[in-house]
């Protein structure tokens, strides 16, 4: 593991609360052992290392949640909703009538992270984050649980992704507001805020309409090595020798770094220029050593005459959003409620 | 916050949360249960193993990708099982291994019986499930109210709404998802109105029974995962035993044992000695359903080398079988198998003793390497018929849903038969003629702890065979999942089945003398 002795080991104690570290550190060594130098990965181990958690209609600070297996993919939404006053009645779920007829509720479809290859809609730590997110920005939470890599490789997670949106657009219960359509933004941490991004892309040519995105340091990257991986490689859990593999589980056999799904502003990617793409939210961790690649995207937004907000967190590593125990987190969620209310 | 530790969206296990304050709440909610004081220990002890595990030659690596991984949850425990791993690597204990699927076995048994013969936490019924039928949406509603009349006692307006949905369900489609579903409960509903309570749904015959337990078995996962899950723990834990005896609660046809047989004659080092103790009801023809079972299972082992001994002990009920007709030796490290048979034991008759206490305590005194505990993973045993009724729903609907991947036929009809006898026993049936009273792991947990039982943790090498039974059926939506140490199996998040295993916690040591006394040579 380059980079790597005693006194980098504690400078990343040192910038997140002991239990981000515990957690984080036990998934980077988990991880590790999970994956293989040839390239596959073992699925067994990591189903059942991977903690889970079951749906509650039940509310839980205000917010309940339930599954939907969505029939013409297969693939399983996880929703999240705030609790209504009235008690749902015997616990059932009545998804008929849309969320408000007269205010404008927004509805979060969610990626989750795992560099394409590891979590699910399901996993404790994502559930606890939708749930959150939910709560606070008083929206409609839907985790979408897209295939992953190495068995399911590019273009997988974005198909799945723009099946999700079409499912979500489509679906009368999550309409609000007094023209009864649905408020969609899209987000997502790590791998899931690419797939935001590529999805947001498609849906720009189509007619399905997403009012933003949110990527919360989203994974892009490069051929090129840059300054902050050379400076921040295995200094804050991440190193540069994983990003590679990941990069290499889920792109197509035998592409490089460049390729438009990795590097949506590089030699080979598509410009943005004139297309109607949604204003987005860029969080950026300041001691992320991919953030290069994620502020080149900004830029690239930028350059394409698209809205973007940049929320750079200097102090922040990755993974800072899973536990409310730093100031980083309610920075987090105060930007994202401005975000998607600000249509209202 | 309820008993619910789902509510905690934690995968912790009975304890929420919160409730325990010393346990740290944030990682909890990401699934992990680490004491606030240990908090450092651990995050030292993770420092540590980093640095093996950088430092590692190639032969740790591969160590460290071959431990077996026991109750994740337990972060503490974690670590330190995986130093000692790394610095003290550990041969692997054996495995049941990829056996094709003993189809021999199963036609054998299957042959003879046609030629014999002519579905709190969970609350979830989801309308939209049922993909947004006005119909399918309204039909779930009146199920509900007219649950809730029949707990209230309006048994008249109870059946107009019947009257009522028998109309409905005509618009629904019943041949799958919520029509059918729907059609099995209404027929309970009125079965519970119109029929005395001491009535049986379906038929008292032990071999029409058995052929619809074979054809559940054939047509979706659970059984056989409960069978893999169990021998696996079983196989483990008479690891280094020379004389074994595995004493089955519900012996029916012996499915469980032939690939713990192959799996023991394949032992490194040799097959042991394996005795066989089979339970079962009697046969209402004469036959000795027991014994013909045992002489094959007897075949099969001799066939592989395995020195086998059967034997039959026949009773009606579990609490009837006294410890001395197991026979059981002082040498012999004993497995106790109880598929889906200790939820029978439930009911409490007032005036005598529980029946539960009775034969856990004989259990105890056996004194078993191990105790494997499949139960279905569902509240069915609530005072509340209203709150039976729609946790029922809500199990059987997945647990019909799982079935629609199955393809066989008739393995699927006669499976759906199966499930709706299941069905009527919990919602028709009161008193000691409802024997279905599942309740989930959380419940077992706690009354096993409380009757003098420990935990035995089902590790990675178990949820890999099951996760291979997994791929030998075609439906992409059954998943296993681990949890404390225990695992379930279930249709996309809802699991509907959950295996765990126990040891007893060890007596005082003058007690133990006497218990030892009492068994027979």
């Amino acid at each position: 593991m380059a980079g790597s002795d005693g006194v980098n080991r504690n400078e990343s104690m040192m910038v997140v609360p002991l239990n981000t570290w515990v957690l984080i550190s036990k998934f980077k060594l988990v991880y590790n052992l999970l994956r293989r130098p040839d390239g596959t990965f073992d699925r067994v181990k990591a189903e059942f290392l991977e903690r889970k958690v079951p749906a509650n209609t039940i509310p839980v600070d205000g917010v309940f949640s339930f599954d939907i297996i969505d029939k013409t993919t297969g693939l399983l939404n996880r929703i999240y909703m705030l609790a209504p006053e009235t008690e749902p009645r015997f616990g059932i779920v009545d998804l008929e009538r849309p969320l408000s007829t007269t205010d404008v509720v927004p509805v979060i479809v969610f990626f989750h992270g795992g560099s394409f290859t590891h979590s699910s809609a399901n996993s404790a730590i994502y559930d606890t984050f939708c749930r959150r997110l939910a709560g606070i920005c008083r929206a409609v939470v839907v985790s979408v649980d897209y295939r992953r890599s190495p068995e399911h490789r590019y273009p997988c997670a974005y198909d799945d992704g723009w099946n999700a949106l079409k499912w979500v657009s489509t679906r009368r219960w999550l309409q609000s507001g007094r023209d009864g359509k649905v408020y969609i933004y899209l987000s997502g941490d790590s791998s899931g805020g690419n797939i935001a991004h590529h999805v947001a892309v498609r849906a720009s040519k189509c007619d399905i309409e997403v009012l933003g995105n949110i990527l919360l340091h989203p994974m892009f990257g490069g051929q090129e090595r840059t300054e902050s991986e050379r400076r921040l490689d295995g200094k804050y859990f991440v190193t540069i020798q994983d990003r590679d593999w990941y990069w290499r589980a889920f792109l197509p056999e035998g592409e490089n770094r460049d390729h438009p799904a990795c590097n949506p502003f590089g030699p080979r990617g598509e410009s943005l220029e004139g297309i109607k793409f949604p204003k987005s939210l860029v969080i950026v961790a300041g001691l992320d050593l991919m953030q290069d690649w994620q502020l080149n995207y900004v830029e690239g937004l930028r350059n394409s005459g698209q809205q973007v907000k940049l929320l750079f967190l200097k102090q922040a590593t990755i993974g800072f959003y899973f536990m409310p125990n730093i100031e980083h987190f309610f920075s987090l969620m105060e930007e994202i409620d401005e975000f998607v209310h600000s249509n209202c | 916050m309820g008993p619910f530790d789902g509510g905690s969206s934690s995968s912790s296990s009975g304890s929420c949360a919160g409730k325990s304050p010393e346990i740290d709440g944030l990682l909890a909610g990401a699934g992990y249960k680490v004491r606030s004081s240990e908090l450092s220990q651990v995050a030292q002890r993770l420092e540590r193993l980093e640095n093996v595990m950088v430092n590692a030659s190639n032969e740790i690596s591969q160590v460290a990708s071959d431990v077996v991984h026991y109750n994740p949850s337990d972060l503490a425990n974690w670590v330190d099982s995986m130093l000692a791993e790394l610095t003290h690597p550990q041969y692997p204990p054996s495995d049941l291994q990829n056996f094709p699927h003993h189809d021999s076995w199963t036609d054998q048994i299957g042959n003879q019986q046609n030629q014999n013969l002519n579905h709190n936490q969970q609350l979830t019924m989801v309308s939209t499930m049922m993909d947004e039928e006005d119909s399918g949406i309204r039909l779930v509603h009146m199920l509900m109210s007219c649950a809730e009349l029949m707990q209230r006692g309006d048994f008249s307006l109870v059946a107009s709404m019947i009257q009522e949905m028998q109309v409905l369900l005509i618009r629904v489609n019943t041949r799958c998802g919520i029509g059918k579903v729907a059609g099995y409960f209404i027929d309970a509903l009125s079965r519970r109105l119109f029929s005395p309570s001491s009535a049986v749904c379906g038929s008292d015959s032990a071999l029409e029974n058995e052929i619809l337990y074979h054809n559940f078995y054939e047509a979706c996962p659970y059984l056989k995962f409960a069978h893999f899950t169990a021998n696996q723990a079983i196989l483990e834990a008479f690891n280094g035993y020379d004389f074994v005896h595995v004493i089955d609660f519900n012996l029916m046809h012996g499915l469980q044992w032939p690939a713990l047989i192959q799996a023991l004659a394949l032992r490194p080092g040799g097959p042991p000695l394996l005795r066989l103790t089979g339970i079962g009801p009697p046969s209402p023809d004469g036959r000795d359903t027991l014994r013909e079972i045992g002489l094959r299972l007897a075949e099969l082992a001799r066939s592989v080398n395995v020195r086998f001994v059967f034997r039959g002990v026949v009773a009606s009920r579990l609490e009837d079988v006294k410890p001395w007709m197991l026979q059981v030796h002082s040498k012999e490290a004993v497995a106790i198998n109880s598929i889906m048979q200790l939820h029978k034991l439930l009911y409490m008759d007032p005036g005598r003793a529980s029946a539960m206490d009775t034969v856990l305590s004989w259990i105890r005194s056996l004194n078993p390497r191990i105790i494997t505990v499949v139960e279905q993973e569902a509240d069915h045993n609530q005072p509340e018929f209203l709150d039976r009724f729609t946790e029922a729903l809500y199990y059987y609907s997945t647990m019909f849903d799982s079935l629609e991947a199955c393809g066989l036929q008739p393995e699927k009809s006669l499976a759906e038969i199966y499930i709706q006898r299941e069905i009527c026993n919990v919602l028709c049936c009161e008193g000691s003629s409802r024997v279905e009273r599942h309740e989930p792991l959380i419940k077992w947990r706690t009354r096993l702890s409380e009757s003098g039982f420990k935990p035995v943790h089902l590790g990675s090498n178990a949820f890999k065979q099951a996760s291979m039974l997994l791929t030998l059926f075609s439906a992409e939506g059954y998943c296993v999942e681990e949890k404390e140490g225990c695992l379930t199996l279930g249709w996309h998040s809802r699991p509907l089945i959950a295996a765990s295993a126990w040891q007893a916690v060890p007596d005082e040591p003058t007690r133990k003398r006497d218990r030892e006394g009492d068994l027979s040579i």
